[in-house]
């Protein structure tokens, strides 16, 4: 179908206009965080790295960075193992129970962040993990799993049931056969999962500021305490942290995504 | 050799497999064969080890297998979708089960490098499974299952995604291969021919029971049911009730025919009973060819169709029967419209219902 020009020229133009409505806000952080006034302003007057120096020479800064990268660490490690697990079983599991369970596993998406973060403070609390990177960690977990149980469930649904069989027919303990098959196989669906895991804990301020007490102060609550004090331009240089970081990650998933789709690379049949 | 001993499989209140007794000897060749639903897979995956059996015992060899995972039966299978490792190269899905087992590398490289000579391979080793026909890809299945050299090898379906031209090549290698390795094969399949062409012995399963087990000879000279009859080869069959029973002579009386239909009785007859004649297209006889015999009839040549080295003619007999004919093609086909029809004695098997 070709549309006469007029209605092209305007279907792109509104693309365009809801293109810069999704990005310019994101990508707004990085010029504001280059700009060499006390104050933010956009278009900045000139370009300085005073702020990342700011940045990187504040303790408190550095603090939160460091333990934002150790809490999304773990979260991922603690999102991975489950949701790999769960993914499995979930795909063993037949008709209505697979249901249920899903519907389970993906609460977590649904169910209003706060009250998730009220109940979390309340028996974390209990339980002495407020303020430490495990509680926190504990708490991403709930939020990161979904994304990996979806991720890895897409990636084993694709998977032909008969590959683990066969491997086991020729000699593998079940485990080797998951290692040496099933593994590389669904390894896309894993990367995917572990950066969705990581960029939700990284970003996570809800669960964050109930859980983070004084010891475990992440990035995005050091950016919303010192916001609600003063606008600084130090915030603008974290939040184009963030994105470089958001870029860099999907980047990879995308590298990973494409080598499992190139031709060489796809399942028989 | 494998022994099943009293070996039935229900799912629920499915019985998939009936109690069943069987044993393949050392070396030899044998086909379950049966439509979708009769059994046949279950069998062969509880030989496997995929599937626990309900009751009885498997053995392998001289060995109970039944409580075996399938890692420690030393099976070779090869799937109906040849379940390949897509992301292993054609060398290294052959290597799988001996890296499992772990061989050294040298004596790795040198078996799969036999395994990959013997079945017309070399030189793939470094091929993607996606980058193979689908006859390749049958055969490095077929590799992989054959280099850890197991006390059996299993096969469901493995021609069934082939094309028909590959498949009659693919099935004679297969033979060749048997001919040559003489490994104990259990071989699943619905098609006769590849049944016909591969097996030293074919079990015919019907709704999870062996109907009949025999040489291909066996089952399509003297099948036991109407079942088996259609099952290999083409078959004229016409139901009819026992007027006649002395041995291994019998008498069917066929509605519209001018006296009863006699034959060859099979086991199970009884006088009064329903039945059916089976006469196999080949041996129906034409005008002057028909024997001298009461139930001779005339018949009307409904169609004529010319197969190249043989005509098959569709006839309208009593009843009204349809009686399909095939000849060579040299001999002729009657004319008129109308042609006299009859069977030798010996040529009629009577079956029971």
């Amino acid at each position: 179908m070709t549309l006469a020009a007029p209605i092209r020229v305007a279907v792109q133009a509104l693309a365009a206009l809801t293109l810069g409505f999704l990005v310019l806000p994101i990508l707004a952080v990085v010029p504001a965080s280059v700009n060499p006034l006390s104050h933010l302003r956009i278009p900045p007057p000139g370009v300085s790295t005073r702020w990342y120096r700011e940045f990187f020479r504040d303790p408190e800064w550095l603090t939160s960075l460091g333990n934002s990268v150790r809490v999304a660490l773990l979260t991922t490690a603690l999102a991975l193992v489950l949701g790999v697990l769960a993914a499995l079983g979930l795909e063993r599991l037949g008709g209505r129970l697979r249901q249920v369970f899903t519907g389970l596993v993906l609460a977590p998406l649904i169910v209003p962040v706060i009250m998730t973060s009220v109940a979390l403070y309340y028996v974390g609390q209990r339980a002495g993990l407020v303020g430490t990177t495990l509680g926190m960690a504990a708490g991403h977990t709930l939020m990161a799993l979904p994304f990996v149980v979806l991720n890895v469930g897409v990636s084993l649904h694709g998977l032909d049931p008969m590959l683990p069989r066969a491997a086991e027919g020729l000699g593998a303990s079940p485990w080797h056969a998951f290692r040496t098959v099933t593994l590389p196989l669904i390894l896309p669906g894993v990367v995917g999962g572990a950066v969705f895991a990581f960029i939700t804990s990284f970003d996570e301020i809800v669960i964050s500021i109930f859980l983070a007490g004084v010891g475990a102060k992440t990035l995005p609550v050091k950016m919303w305490e010192v916001i609600r004090v003063e606008i600084t331009p130090v915030a603008a240089v974290a939040s184009t942290l963030f994105v470089a970081l958001t870029v860099v990650l999907f980047w990879v998933v995308r590298r990973v995504g494409a080598r499992s789709d190139a031709p060489e690379g796809a399942p028989a049949r | 050799m494998i022994r099943f001993v009293g070996v039935g499989k229900h799912f629920g209140a499915v019985e998939a497999v009936r109690p069943t007794d069987l044993t393949v000897a050392q070396g030899e060749f044998f086909t379950l064969l049966g439509p979708s639903g009769s059994g046949k897979t279950t069998l062969l995956n509880v030989t496997a080890g995929y599937v626990a059996p309900s009751d009885g015992r498997v053995f392998i060899g001289d060995a109970d297998v039944t409580d075996l995972p399938p890692r420690r039966r030393n099976v070779g299978m090869v799937f109906q979708s040849y379940a390949l490792f897509p992301h292993l190269d054609v060398f290294e899905n052959v290597a799988y089960g001996l890296r499992v087992r772990r061989l050294p590398t040298p004596d790795i490289r040198r078996r799969v490098a036999e395994a990959l000579a013997t079945l017309q391979l070399n030189g793939l080793g470094d091929r993607r499974i996606a980058q193979l026909s689908g006859g390749q890809q049958q055969r490095v299945a077929l590799a992989r299952a054959l280099v850890i050299e197991p006390a059996v090898l299993l096969m469901d379906e493995p021609l069934g995604a082939l094309d028909r031209q590959l498949r009659k090549q693919v099935q004679l290698e297969l033979r060749h291969l048997h001919q040559r390795m003489g490994r104990t094969t259990l071989y699943v399949t619905h098609d006769q021919e590849e049944a016909l062409v591969l097996s030293d012995r074919i079990g015919v399963m019907r709704a999870g029971r062996l109907e009949q087990v025999g040489t291909a000879r066996e089952l399509y000279e003297r099948p036991a049911s109407a079942f088996v009859a259609g099952f290999l080869g083409e078959s004229n069959l016409l139901a009819g009730q026992v007027t006649h029973l002395d041995g291994d002579r019998a008498a069917l009386r066929v509605p519209g025919w001018p006296a009863p239909i006699r034959g060859v009785a099979a086991p199970g007859l009884r006088v009064g009973a329903k039945a059916t004649a089976l006469v196999r297209p080949e041996h129906v006889r034409l005008g002057a060819e028909v024997p001298d015999a009461p139930e001779a009839t005339e018949a009307r040549v409904e169609e004529v169709v010319y197969l190249g080295d043989l005509v098959a003619l569709r006839l309208l007999a009593p009843g009204p029967a349809t009686l399909w004919c095939r000849r060579f093609a040299r001999d002729g086909a009657p004319a008129g419209d109308t042609v006299k029809t009859g069977f030798g004695l010996e040529d009629v098997r009577i079956l029971p219902d």
